[in-house]
């Protein structure tokens, strides 16, 4: 585990993401720059559900650890709803707002809108609030102006697509059973898959699952993911089961810490659509 | 009997005549929950009007999640996130609730739903998520296993609308009066009912069949006139995604959010 979070190569620089925090704290505005890496079929897919699940968690993540100081944050859910993504612009933008602060959990909204502001689509999160312990960030306070930021470095990029990037590898497309291994490049704060890889893993497998089942090119626009536990060890697989025709089908995936004793991290339910046929 | 009993809030659970019992042994965290798809909430395409299954979800995975929280707490539904796989149900339904996870604060159960007159197949699956807390003068007591049976079914229900009494409020917008006969143990709206609310709003507004939702509570209704506010966010070739906003109009304060997808009426 490196001592600087992130390190130098890893996904939240690679997707060179940039944020502006919202004066009160309880508001932040984060962009992804749209380009063929972060698209499905070779880059000439819609923009893949698993980088706008990284966009949201990273949102999320860092709103909800500051609304929840001095206590630390742990995501118990994460759910996204896309439409057409195919022509987003140049980025797509996560505008997210603290809906709900509790004693135990906080509740995100995030709105996913194209460069033009055209919605795109809509997402939640639900963070457990956690005492806080040694290990844990602090998070700096929230801006006083609208300043973009960014965790890019001059070098960082992604030179081959997400998916490749975080070695994401579908293992059985007839079941959807794939697998990532848990390295510096995918790791969050706390040592473990970060969720939107986990939930990049879930789309995945359910995107391959889907396009055998039907023939048809689906791609994955609705994922609830449920967090369970920390993948730390690795690699992490996927079981999948699917039902429906070649409009839509539903996938429900079991992620696992294969060696953590097949752990159960997360419980996923996604939906692939064809886009674009309404 | 402290607490909340468990006779509270039955007309709720009575109008979806749902049932549940607890799967041996007695703290297994599973049960199984059953559920006529009866005239009165049925949808114009043949199937369990949504907002009653999700009721009946919340009813089943609630329940398991508070008996997993027992003896010190029971529990209040934070979120729902449900898929229907089929929206055309011959019934009786089966719920089958199992806790995923019992923490020190919150309880996960995903709930499947099965169609035992059509095969056994599998119409729907579901998380419920929720909080774990001690109420005022203590959790609940029940003999266990657990079993709860609805009451003998009174002739002549209404539909679900009618027995909601949702009518149409300001801008488009569905609102409903906060009886007391629509309130949980504690008084304040049954989750049950904000999902029901939910659902026919989103038909309202689309004219489809509520195929997809993400239900989060942020907090109670205790007021009321209680209404939701719905807005199209996308169309797409499974349906409409919409997000929901529900209100306590006398507090001036939004207790939910939601997420929906509508699919075309067949």
């Amino acid at each position: 585990m490196p001592e600087v979070y992130p390190p130098a190569h890893h996904v939240l620089r690679d997707l060179r993401l940039a944020f502006a925090a919202g004066a009160d704290g309880r508001s932040r505005r984060v962009w992804l720059p749209v380009t063929p890496e972060v698209r499905t079929d070779g880059g000439r897919g819609p923009v893949r559900m698993g980088a706008i699940a990284v966009l949201v968690d990273v949102l999320g993540g860092g709103l909800a650890a500051t609304a929840a100081a001095p206590d630390w944050i742990a995501t118990a859910d994460l759910t996204v709803h896309l439409g057409d993504l195919r022509t987003p612009g140049a980025h797509v933008e996560a505008r997210g707002r603290v809906r709900r602060k509790g004693r135990t959990t906080v509740v995100m909204e995030v709105d996913l809108l194209a460069a033009d502001e055209t919605p795109l689509g809509l997402a939640t999160m639900t963070f457990a609030v956690l005492p806080r312990r040694d290990a844990n960030p602090v998070m700096p306070p929230a801006a006083a102006d609208d300043t973009v930021t960014t965790m890019a470095l001059a070098e960082s990029g992604l030179a081959e697509s997400l998916t490749a990037a975080a070695g994401i590898r579908v293992v059985d497309a007839a079941t959807g059973r794939s697998e990532v291994a848990v390295t510096d490049w995918v790791r969050n704060s706390m040592g473990a898959l970060q969720g939107g890889i986990v939930a990049t893993l879930a789309e995945c497998a359910t995107e391959a699952a889907a396009r055998h089942r039907t023939g048809a090119p689906l791609v994955v626009t609705d994922l609830h993911v449920t967090y369970l536990g920390f993948g730390r060890v690795g690699p992490v697989r996927t079981e999948v089961t699917t039902a429906g025709d070649g409009d839509r089908v539903v996938a429900e995936v079991s992620v696992r810490d294969h060696g953590a004793d097949e752990r159960l991290m997360a419980r996923v339910s996604a939906v692939a659509t064809r886009v674009g046929e309404s | 009997m402290t607490g909340p009993g468990p006779d509270a809030a039955r007309s709720v659970t009575d109008f979806v005549r749902a049932g549940l019992t607890e799967v041996e042994p007695a703290g297994s965290g599973r049960l199984v929950g059953r559920a006529p798809v009866a005239p009165h909430l049925r949808s114009a395409g043949g199937g369990m009007r949504t907002g009653a299954l999700l009721t009946a979800v919340d009813f089943a995975g609630g329940f398991a999640g508070g008996l997993a929280a027992l003896p010190e707490g029971w529990v209040v539904t934070t979120s729902l996130h449900a898929r229907l796989l089929d929206v055309v149900h011959t019934g009786p339904l089966r719920l089958e609730a199992e806790v995923a996870r019992a923490g020190r604060t919150s309880v996960v159960t995903p709930v499947t739903v099965h169609d035992e007159g059509a095969a056994d197949a599998v119409v729907a699956r579901a998380i419920v998520t929720s909080a774990v807390l001690v109420p005022a003068g203590g959790p609940p007591r029940w003999d266990r296993p657990a079993r709860i049976e609805p009451a003998p079914a009174p002739d002549g229900l209404p539909d679900l609308d009618t027995w909601l009494g949702a009518r149409r409020g300001p801008d488009g917008t569905t609102e409903i009066a906060l009886e007391d006969r629509l309130r949980n143990p504690w008084g304040i709206l049954h989750g049950g009912v904000v999902a029901m609310l939910v659902d026919t709003a989103t038909e309202r507004t689309t004219g489809g069949i509520t195929t997809d939702v993400v239900l989060h509570y942020l907090a109670p209704n205790r007021t009321g006139p209680v209404r939701a506010a719905v807005r199209p966010v996308a169309v797409r070739s499974d349906g409409t995604v919409c997000r929901t906003e529900v209100s306590d109009t006398a507090a001036d304060r939004v207790t939910a959010i939601a997420v929906t997808t509508s699919a075309p009426s067949r």
